[in-house]
């Protein structure tokens, strides 16, 4: 067994971990970061990608709102490659109480979110599909986020400082030593090889998982209960700005253009089991005429595929050690030194994406406390590594790129203008042979087409240059085409279900991926 | 308005040998279509029955146990000898149609097993002859030549998987310079119809071959003159060459465009593209006239048959709706073959059959839709097969395009249908 | 039965959304399969039209290539409005970037006929006078050897305006173009003539052009104004009467009536527009449909000739199919071959442009020999610009389709 000996071993890869990972790294630690599957695999890379404003907090929860639009300056700062300033309209539609709208205002006012009314007829002009019946609109200063390349370009940031980036590695046991939390095995999931990591102090960052993982650890009690929420990627951007309804939160009220497409979200439902992935048609067809009332006319419009996503809402049983906001959308640091007598051990869960950076915070600053260490925070200046610019990232950069080499650059995925070389150096860097990982890279096959055209030529080149058997390649092509369908099958209607035919016809059709060697015994018959 | 003796909705492979069949029979045909249709992706093969679902060695030894197992199935509805006449029908027009010296080679009695771009086998009845030479069960090793340039076709990964079948194979790579950086086949088809480029092409090549190897590119060998760029190849390498198609769009399929509308075109019968149905005119039972979607003013087209060939779910002729509904939306016929309400449409692996994949516009024994008693329907739109997994699409487009028009002709003609037929 | 239509489809870019990738249009674009300067319809179109933010500069170039013939509209079978998006794309740059005053001055037939039609015999010499119009293609990036056409020296409306009329009859609105008003009058006589054979009652009603050049070149609010005073002239002739159609043989102009300036430019809801863009038919449909009902004269004489007919990309934009063929067809002894080419490559004003004459000329190369091929003396086509590149291309003599039937009607 290999083993590592580190400061401070993050378990959990999504937003918060890697975060913590970069400012534990420039904080000067050397860490080690794992994640039982790809980095922000899980929760962090299954939400609609706002930056809120802050606005959905004003009323309900003053606080949160604060620390939304605090981080939301912060981010444009740092993560600006990863940002694109999309602002954000609440909106008063026909079915939402007319009355909250100068509550909102108000609640903006008390929390600093930035926040100017305009006449409806404006914001009709900038977003034409917008619902006519609108009554009042508020612009604010919503963003959208990367959330991939943010937690990878922290990740790397961490790297070149010495970090260890783990991902496929699943925590299997805990290091105890009496009260002390002395850092834990992991088991690659690729390799089955195990890795003993020695570490001062262990961060529980694994989110909706943060109560197994503690249980792993030994500590009893933490609670998390995952709120499961679907959400629903349209082919194209409908909108252009980030769409609120100006209501008190609720389901299906959120409309954000992220990339080339936009994002509906999002439902809440607790479920006993973070990893349930259930989509029900009933909520689908909830969130369809969501939003239709903020985009008459939604349900003709192309639906990609629906996704869950699970929050962390932390509840924690030993009421009396909860940290002093009662609100389970806040995010929950426990000091399980202070909780529960176990020293070299902190979990950090709750919370919402937005503040992601702030959560990283302050567990460093927790973890600095248990190694009575001063070591001052700087990830609120220190922009990522890719954002040093700071410029935000536009939504035509692929493609003016690919203007620019228009006969020099192939594109593999053309939805999502992916070219050649950027497929092979992503291949290259990851070494994987996964191409759902370079996906979450590239957004390869993240289009319209779902993977009909590029998957093919992903392979192809995935074999060329990494030396797989035709085996490997067969597998790696059936693997993306099955995690494509997951997300596919729950949503099928209208545009998508004539792709998804096209797609058939190509894969099983055309080149007969059902009937490659290994899938069916053809072998003999040949 | 416009009057016919037929129309024809839907310009694929089945509605356009249905209209030129009904031409050549005399009708005055008119095909209209929302666009160009299903040739332009699909591989250019009429594969007949591939898969049933264990591979089938011989059509037509297997179609009749088929049809008695599948009554549901377009073929139960067309019988053997449908399918037997049409391949004969296609292969006389291939040989009388605008690409000189172009043939399709192959029977309903075997299969042929062709390797797909990743390498797989892919069973066909009858294929061009520029495919022909990928057989499997032909003797000799195989190079798969590919280019860097070619983002739609990865040699060596074909080579590969037909190493595990069996098949002595490898990949190589040749050079093409290309202008633009993701051309697709159809761009390097037309180098290949270049007698000069083709012959510095054959040399670079012929170098990297070894003695007993024959050759197989991707299906680009020549657009207008597929048969002279082949044999040409053929010859200067001294060997077998053969296309393996790959991803759309389909230079094969191109080619068999052509042809069909070349037939339809000297048979008299009228083509318009561009033309979507956007309106019925009903009579009883019967379609009166459909209208299309032109500028300004739609145009009608009236004729006292029509035939609907405008595909399934794939051209969105069948579409399920965001409220779970799902609807002919050409003519508004009645459909067969979906899930009882309640049931999954879809289950969430892949490559299972999907519930949905059998739903069609509902027909009697002839054809002949529910509800429309002037309406044939052909092709994808008839319900019952899962044309991309029997690999049976070309073959139920071509025999019940045929099929239909037959029908029609004998119908029009006061002649009983089975008399015709 | 029809798709259904709501706001969201109502923008163009809405139908970006039936896009399957399938590569449909990429088969069927006449430039980007000569030139790799312009990628292709599904690259242009749908594709690139969701990196578009309407508010952000437009950050391609290639779109300028894309020559608006609108064959990809017509073939996409999932009904994308490919070449559509693209001219929306394509004025965002255009304006971005300054619009030349090459493309102020050749988009607009009106003030050049009016200018060239006295001084006919100079404009054209200056039109055919090679050292001039290497100046011009160096000050003003007009090619040198784009096919001009020469100014008649007389209007069409003059003839109109003398003709007598007959008395009775079907009235009917004719809407004769720029190209027939200043450079083919004799166009516009034959088509009175063959609908006055048909016992139609002719009103030619004072008009001007329809701002297809304009649009087509992505001078979007210059077109909205021509095409609008356009409409607003022709639409009093036809409201009082469902029965009252307009007919015109310039097949792009009809196009840019029926449907490309509603849609392209955005007028969808201009009432006049509407009504007109109703009742407007391409003369060869509009004859088709005639002898469809029976109400063709038929007395058509033998014409002992071969003649090559090409459809023009526009004339293929009215998805009406190829109604000249149907009626050539109908002259005894007259041998016609369908040209089975995309385009001539002319595209309006596009072959004109000294960046874009080659292309041009490569796209119609398809096309020229197969008039070559066919052994005819004469091209017939639907659309004047494309005629005079045919011409051009080929050195054969070009025709619009009534041509040959106002012969074999002997008028």
């Amino acid at each position: 067994m290999t083993t590592l000996s580190t400061d401070v071993l993050v378990i959990g890869g999504g937003a918060t971990g890697a975060g913590v990972a970069w400012d534990a790294a420039l904080r000067g630690f050397d860490v080690v970061l794992v994640d039982r599957g790809d980095l922000a695999e899980g929760t962090s890379g299954r939400f609609h990608g706002l930056v809120h404003s802050g606005g959905r907090y004003a009323v309900k929860d003053p606080k949160a709102a604060e620390e939304c639009i605090a981080e939301n300056r912060i981010l444009r700062r740092i993560a600006a490659d990863c940002i694109e300033d999309i602002g954000g309209f609440f909106v008063t539609t026909p079915w939402d109480d007319p009355a909250y709208a100068d509550r909102f205002k108000d609640g903006c006012q008390a929390t600093g979110v930035d926040c100017e009314e305009i006449d409806p007829a404006l914001s009709l002009r900038e977003e034409p599909r917008l619902n006519p019946d609108i009554s009042r609109v508020f612009r604010v200063p919503d963003a959208n986020i990367d959330v991939w390349k943010t937690v990878w370009a922290m990740a790397h940031g961490a790297q070149d400082r010495g970090a260890r980036v783990l991902p496929y590695h699943a925590a299997v046991a805990f290091r105890r030593d009496g009260d002390r939390v002395t850092g834990a095995r992991v088991r690659g999931a690729r390799t089955g090889e195990e890795i003993d990591v020695e570490a001062r102090v262990t961060v529980n960052a694994s989110g909706a998982w943060a109560g197994r993982v503690a249980d792993l650890a030994g500590i009893e009690g933490v609670r998390v209960l995952p709120g499961r929420g679907i959400m629903i990627a349209m082919n194209h951007r409908l909108v252009n700005t980030c769409v609120n309804r100006c209501q008190m939160p609720t389901d299906g009220d959120i409309l954000v253009p992220i990339r080339t497409v936009c994002v509906i979200g999002t439902t809440d439902e607790h479920t006993g089991d973070p990893d349930d992935h259930t989509v029900r048609e009933s909520e689908v067809d909830a969130m369809l005429d969501d939003g239709e009332k903020l985009v008459p006319g939604f349900r003709q419009a192309r639906a990609l595929r629906v996704w869950t996503g699970v929050r962390p809402l932390f509840e924690d049983a030993k009421a009396s050690d909860t940290s002093t906001r009662d609100v389970t959308r806040a995010h929950a640091l426990l000091d399980h030194d202070q909780r529960d007598g176990v020293t070299g051990f902190v979990t950090i869960t709750g919370g919402k994406l937005t503040t992601f950076r702030l959560m990283a915070e302050e567990t460093m600053n927790a973890v600095c406390r248990q190694l009575g260490e001063h070591r001052p925070c700087t990830t609120q200046t220190e922009p990522l590594p890719g954002s040093e610019q700071r410029e935000h990232y536009r939504l035509g950069e692929r493609l003016e790129r690919k203007e620019e080499h228009l006969s020099g650059a192939q594109l593999i995925c053309e939805c999502e203008m992916v070219t050649r070389g950027k497929l092979e150096d992503a291949i290259r860097r990851r070494a994987t042979t996964n191409l759902d990982d370079i996906r979450r890279l590239l957004r390869l096959g993240m289009g319209p087409c779902q993977g009909g055209f590029c998957i093919y030529r992903a392979t192809g080149v995935l074999h060329g240059l990494d030396g797989l058997s035709a085996e490997q390649a067969d597998a790696a092509l059936q693997h993306f085409l099955q995690e494509r369908w997951k997300g596919i099958w729950p949503i099928l209607y209208g545009d998508q279900l004539r792709q998804a035919r096209l797609d058939d016809w190509i894969f099983q059709g055309v080149l007969g991926v059902a009937h490659t060697p290994s899938s069916d015994g053809d072998r003999s018959a040949a | 308005m416009l009057h016919y003796d037929a129309v024809v909705i839907g310009a694929g492979t089945a509605g356009l040998v249905a209209g030129a069949r009904l031409a050549e029979g005399g009708a005055r045909v008119c095909v209209v279509a929302k666009g160009v249709g299903s040739t332009h992706l699909a591989p250019g093969t009429i594969d007949v029955l591939g898969y049933a679902p264990d591979r089938v060695a011989s059509p037509a030894a297997a179609l009749p146990e088929f049809m008695t197992a599948r009554a549901d199935h377009p073929y139960a509805l067309l019988g053997p000898d449908a399918v037997a006449e049409s391949l004969g029908w296609l292969k006389a027009r291939v040989e009388a149609g605008p690409l000189p010296g172009y043939r399709y080679a192959g029977e309903l009695d075997r299969n042929l097993l062709l390797p797909s771009a990743i390498g797989a086998l892919r069973p066909s009845a009858l294929v061009p002859e520029t495919m022909a030479g990928g057989d499997a069960a032909l003797p000799g090793r195989v190079a798969v030549v590919g280019s860097r340039s070619l983002r739609d076709f990865h040699a060596s990964l074909c080579a590969g998987n037909l190493r595990r079948a069996g098949i002595e194979a490898r990949g190589l790579e040749i050079d093409i310079d290309v202008e633009r950086a993701d051309e697709n086949a159809l761009g390097l088809a037309r180098r290949f119809d270049d007698a000069g480029w083709r012959a510095a092409f054959a040399a670079r090549l012929a170098i990297k071959l070894q003695a007993d190897e024959r050759v197989g590119l991707p299906a680009m060998l020549g657009a207008r003159d597929p048969h002279g760029a082949w044999s040409d190849l053929e010859q200067r390498l001294g060997r077998r060459v053969f296309e393996i198609p790959t991803l759309p769009p389909s230079v094969p399929g191109m080619r068999l465009f052509e042809i069909l509308r070349s037939a339809l075109r000297r048979a008299g019968g009228r083509l318009v593209i561009g033309a979507e149905v956007v309106d019925v005119e009903r009579s009883g039972q019967a379609i009166a006239a459909v209208s299309t979607r032109a500028g300004g003013h739609d145009v009608r087209y009236a004729a006292p048959w029509f035939v609907l060939a405008a595909g399934g779910f794939a051209s969105g002729a069948i579409e399920l709706d965001s409220h779970w509904v799902t609807h002919e939306r050409v003519l508004g016929l009645p459909l067969r073959g979906l899930p009882a309400p309640g049931e999954p449409r879809f289950v969430a692996e892949y490559l299972a059959e999907q519930p949905m994949a059998r739903v069609g516009v509902a027909v009697d024994g002839e054809l002949r839709a529910e509800g429309a008693e002037n309406v044939m329907v052909v092709g994808a739109a008839l319900p019952g097969a899962v044309p991309w997994s029997e690999a049976s699409g070309e073959g139920i487009a071509l025999a019940s395009g045929s099929r239909a028009a037959e029908l029609v002709l004998a119908r029009a003609g006061g002649t009983p249908a089975g008399a015709a037929a | 039965m029809s798709s259904v239509t709501t706001p969201i489809d109502e923008l163009l870019r809405g139908s970006l959304d039936h896009c399957v990738k399938c590569t449909i249009c990429e088969t069927q674009c006449p430039v980007s399969n000569v030139t790799p300067l312009f990628p292709g319809p599904k690259y242009a179109g749908p594709q690139a039209e969701r990196y578009r933010v309407s508010d952000e500069p437009s950050v391609e170039w290639s779109v300028d290539y894309c020559s608006g013939c609108g064959i990809c509209s017509m073939s996409c079978p999932q009904g994308v409005k490919i070449a559509e998006i693209n001219a929306q794309a394509r004025h965002k740059l255009k304006v971005q970037k300054g619009i030349p005053l090459r493309d102020r001055i050749i988009t607009r037939p009106t003030w050049l006929g009016r200018a060239g039609t006295p001084v006919a015999p100079l404009a054209n010499f200056t039109l055919g006078f090679r050292p001039l119009r290497v100046l011009g293609e160096k000050t003003l990036g007009v090619h040198r050897n784009g096919p001009a056409p020469k100014f008649a020296g007389r209007r069409f409306s003059r003839w109109a305006r003398s003709h007598a009329a007959p008395a009775t009859g079907r009235k009917i609105v004719y809407f004769h173009g720029c190209g027939t008003e200043y450079y083919e009058p004799w166009e516009g006589q034959k088509v009175v003539e063959i609908l006055e054979h048909n016992g139609f009652r002719v009103e030619v009603p004072k008009q001007d052009c329809c701002g297809l050049p304009l649009q087509s070149s992505g001078l979007f609010d210059d077109a909205r104004k021509v095409v609008l005073r356009l409409a607003r002239a022709l639409a009093p002739h036809v409201r009082d009467d469902p029965d009252t159609i307009i007919v015109g043989n310039a097949t792009s102009c009809t196009l840019m009536l029926k449907r490309e300036a509603r849609e392209i430019l955005d007028l969808e809801n201009d009432p006049d527009l509407a009504l007109v863009a109703e009742r407007t038919y391409d003369i060869c449909e509009l004859l088709l449909e005639l002898h469809d009902r029976g109400e063709l004269k038929t007395d058509f004489k033998p014409v002992n000739e071969r003649v090559a007919y090409h459809a023009p990309c526009q004339q293929q934009g009215h998805y009406i199919g190829k109604p000249a063929l149907e009626l050539l067809a109908l002259i005894p002894e007259l041998e016609v071959s369908e040209m089975n080419a995309r385009c001539c490559g002319i595209a309006g004003t596009y072959g004109l442009k000294a960046e874009k004459y080659d292309i041009a000329m490569a796209v119609g190369a398809d096309l020229f020999s197969q008039v070559r091929d066919s052994g005819a003396d004469t091209v017939a086509c639907d659309s004047e610009t494309c005629r005079w590149q045919i011409t051009h291309g080929t050195g054969r003599s070009s025709v619009h389709p009534i041509d040959f039937l106002h012969r074999a009607y002997g008028l």
